[in-house]
């Protein structure tokens, strides 16, 4: 089932590298400077990769998304692809791309664009926005160039302690403009069967990490696997996250994708909470990947939009 | 994933609707979810009527009274007879288990005598398995086949059973040896229920469905009706009860009892619903992987054992919330005027604690994936 893209992918992400990228955009708690720029060298490094393998020309991104949440990579690369559905490869090349889209009022006369955007990921270091906004002609997607002087950023403080920013465009000039609000629907909904994917391989990933503790820790003379009360808990995470992979892997998924985000916002959210639980006080220690998966869950399950959202607009639009 | 089905079976499933939707059919499934407590239907002519067209084991060959479809024809019917709200536990025991453990398991003989009879909606059949205090522990039962010349006697009680009063033969799992390995030693045999040295007895329960006690009283058993090899009827069971288990059932259960919430829940429902939309989605792509799989000759447990657990929860959970979004009137029996949804409400009820633990308890999927699938120590 997997592309030979995805393949080569995952080879990339071989067992020297997956520990890198699962930290590759979070801030450490205790470092004072040089943390950051260390990480943004491995996020430049496996962009490169990522772009040199094909991950922009990818045919299967549903796959390609569920692997890159199974090592947690953080970076521009879903956004991009996204873009990269709204304007024509010629505009932004294998540029990197920040989705900065939301239905909220904006100015964009003359060819320049005012508006302030929250939690746009990685705009420190994309080369475009895709910048959207609403006025009297609906909803509209412009895109900028990342680096006019007229863009101001913010790094936010977080539970993530990633690289999500508020951003401010005061009068930045529009490179192009996309299509209708239809294709930006379109887009959508394949970005949300990406981020539920993505989702669902975080959610994999933070359980293969429960279950591996949980053979080797004994409690009371055994490992606490042998258990009913965590086995059980485990194989039923296991066998939702097999359910959900079912939903965002369907032909259909586009359809549903919104109901599939939230369940599948629901799922990861479960799962790394659990994973936090059978891991108990050592879970929540900065070296182990529990607290990881847990906090960046957190980040991952609602960025394109809440379950309760989601649901009421799946809801209204069936 | 759910398989892409061809012009043909997309044409038979437009077809199985059809006699389904007829008016007739719908009168005398609402006529049967109607019936006075204490009673209940065995065939129904609509069985007949699938069976006339070959349809009821439509996956049987031509000459044991199927149509020589494939296992995705059969799917197909059973999910649309659920949907339709046709009682299938006479369908379950008779076409899905007895007649499938006779299919795979049986002589030539066996095949051409109690096959044609199944397939054409004249007869039935049922289990009789489980006996008191063995529950999920089948390896444990007691009942005796003790030799009687070239054949054997029966001696045991068996329980949660159903159907039996209806059946005209059983497929009765009994020790015809002991040893110090449970699961060697259980022969299968057919055996015809409505017999001296068979006594059958109900065991009422909250279930629309009454459950049997039957007692078997040293009934006589030939070599011809031993299924399987002698001793050997645990591998038959191994083989023939995850066949079963694509958890198509439980998602068509839940599928219904959905349809007729989403009709009639209030507003302010809408994130719930949606909620369990998606996980009954999700169930139905689960079941149809198994069905897959089975078409392609490569069942998988673990998936089977995901399939069964998670439909069945599904079903179970879409019935409880039944009562959470719609109140009192959702308790509303089907025997009672003021019914909504002809009762779907209250049967699926009281009908979903047995889905999860019938055909192997959740605890049973939970522990099976557990040890199998994550390698956790047992």
């Amino acid at each position: 089932m997997t592309d030979a893209v995805t393949t080569a992918i995952e080879g990339f992400f071989d067992e020297d590298l997956a520990p890198l990228v699962r930290r590759m955009a979070d801030r450490p708690r205790s470092s004072g400077g040089g943390g950051d720029d260390e990480s943004r060298e491995i996020r430049a490094m496996v962009w490169q990769g990522l772009v040199g393998l094909g991950a922009l020309d990818n045919s299967d991104t549903v796959q390609l998304a569920e692997l890159l949440g199974s090592v947690l990579y953080q970076g521009p690369l879903l956004d991009t692809l996204t873009a990269r559905e709204l304007f024509q490869s010629d505009a932004i090349g294998q540029a990197p791309v920040a989705l900065a889209v939301a239905a909220e009022q904006w100015s964009s006369q003359g060819g320049l664009i005012n508006a302030r955007r929250t939690f746009v990921g990685f705009a420190a270091e994309v080369d475009y926005f895709v910048v959207g906004g609403v006025d009297t002609a609906g909803l509209r997607l412009a895109l900028a160039r990342a680096d006019h002087p007229s863009i101001s950023v913010r790094r936010y403080e977080e539970t993530g302690r990633g690289e999500a920013y508020e951003v401010e465009f005061a009068r930045t000039p529009v490179t192009a403009w996309a299509g209708s609000s239809a294709e930006w629907e379109r887009a959508l909904a394949n970005a949300r069967v990406r981020q539920a994917a993505y989702l669902v391989g975080l959610a994999q990933a933070a359980l293969d990490h429960a279950v591996a503790y949980a053979k080797t820790r004994r409690q009371f003379g055994q490992p606490i696997g042998k258990f009913q009360g965590p086995a059980f808990r485990l194989s039923e995470l296991s066998m939702h996250i097999d359910a959900t992979r079912m939903l965002v892997h369907d032909s259909d998924a586009a359809a549903h994708a919104a109901a599939n985000l939230a369940a599948a916002s629901d799922l990861a959210r479960t799962v790394t909470t659990q994973t936090m639980q059978i891991h108990g006080a050592a879970g929540m220690l900065s070296d182990d990947d529990a607290q990881l998966y847990y906090r960046k869950a957190a980040v991952e399950s609602v960025r394109l939009g809440t379950p309760s959202q989601l649901r009421r607009e799946s809801w209204e639009t069936r | 994933m759910m398989p892409v089905l061809t012009p043909e079976q997309q044409h038979f499933r437009d077809e199985v609707r059809r006699l389904l939707s007829d008016e007739a059919v719908r009168d005398e499934v609402a006529q049967a979810r109607r019936m006075p407590y204490g009673q209940e239907t065995g065939l129904l002519d609509v069985h007949r009527r699938l069976g006339k067209l070959g349809w009821l084991a439509v996956n049987w060959p031509e000459r044991y009274g199927g149509a020589g479809g494939t296992i995705v024809e059969k799917a197909t019917l059973t999910e649309e007879m659920i949907r339709h709200g046709v009682p299938d536990n006479v369908h379950t025991l008779g076409i899905d288990i007895v007649g499938l453990a006779i299919f795979l398991f049986g002589t030539p003989e066996q095949k051409e005598r109690f096959l044609p009879g199944l397939a054409r909606g004249e007869t039935m059949a049922n289990v009789l398995f489980s006996e008191p205090g063995v529950g999920s522990d089948l390896a444990s039962l007691s009942t005796r086949a003790e030799p009687d010349g070239d054949g054997w006697r029966l001696y045991g009680r068996k329980i949660w059973n159903m159907k039996a009063q209806h059946s005209n033969f059983a497929l009765c799992a009994a020790r015809t040896s002991t040893g110090p390995v449970n699961h060697f030693g259980i022969t299968l045999f057919l055996v015809p229920v409505q017999s001296m040295g068979v006594v059958i007895e109900p065991h009422w329960s909250m279930w629309e469905e009454r459950f049997d006690i039957v007692t078997l009283d040293g009934i006589r058993i030939g070599r011809e009706d031993v299924l399987g090899e002698v001793d050997d009827g645990w591998q038959v069971l191994n083989k023939v009860l995850p066949l079963e288990r694509t958890g198509l059932d439980h998602s068509a259960k839940a599928e219904r009892t959905l349809a007729a919430l989403r009709e009639h829940a209030p507003t302010g429902c809408e994130q719930r619903l949606m909620q369990l939309e998606t996980r009954v989605r999700a169930g139905r792509l689960l079941a149809w992987r198994c069905v897959a799989n089975l078409h392609d000759g490569r069942p998988d447990e673990v998936h089977s054992a995901t399939a069964k657990w998670y439909t069945s929860e599904t079903a179970k959970e879409v019935a409880v919330a039944a009562v959470e979004l719609l109140g009192l009137p959702a308790l509303l029996d089907a025997r009672d005027p003021e019914a909504i949804a002809e009762g779907v409400f209250d049967a699926a009820l009281r009908e979903s604690p047995g889905l999860t633990l019938a055909q192997g308890s959740s605890e049973m999927m939970l522990f099976f994936v557990a040890t199998s699938k994550l390698g956790l120590p047992s």
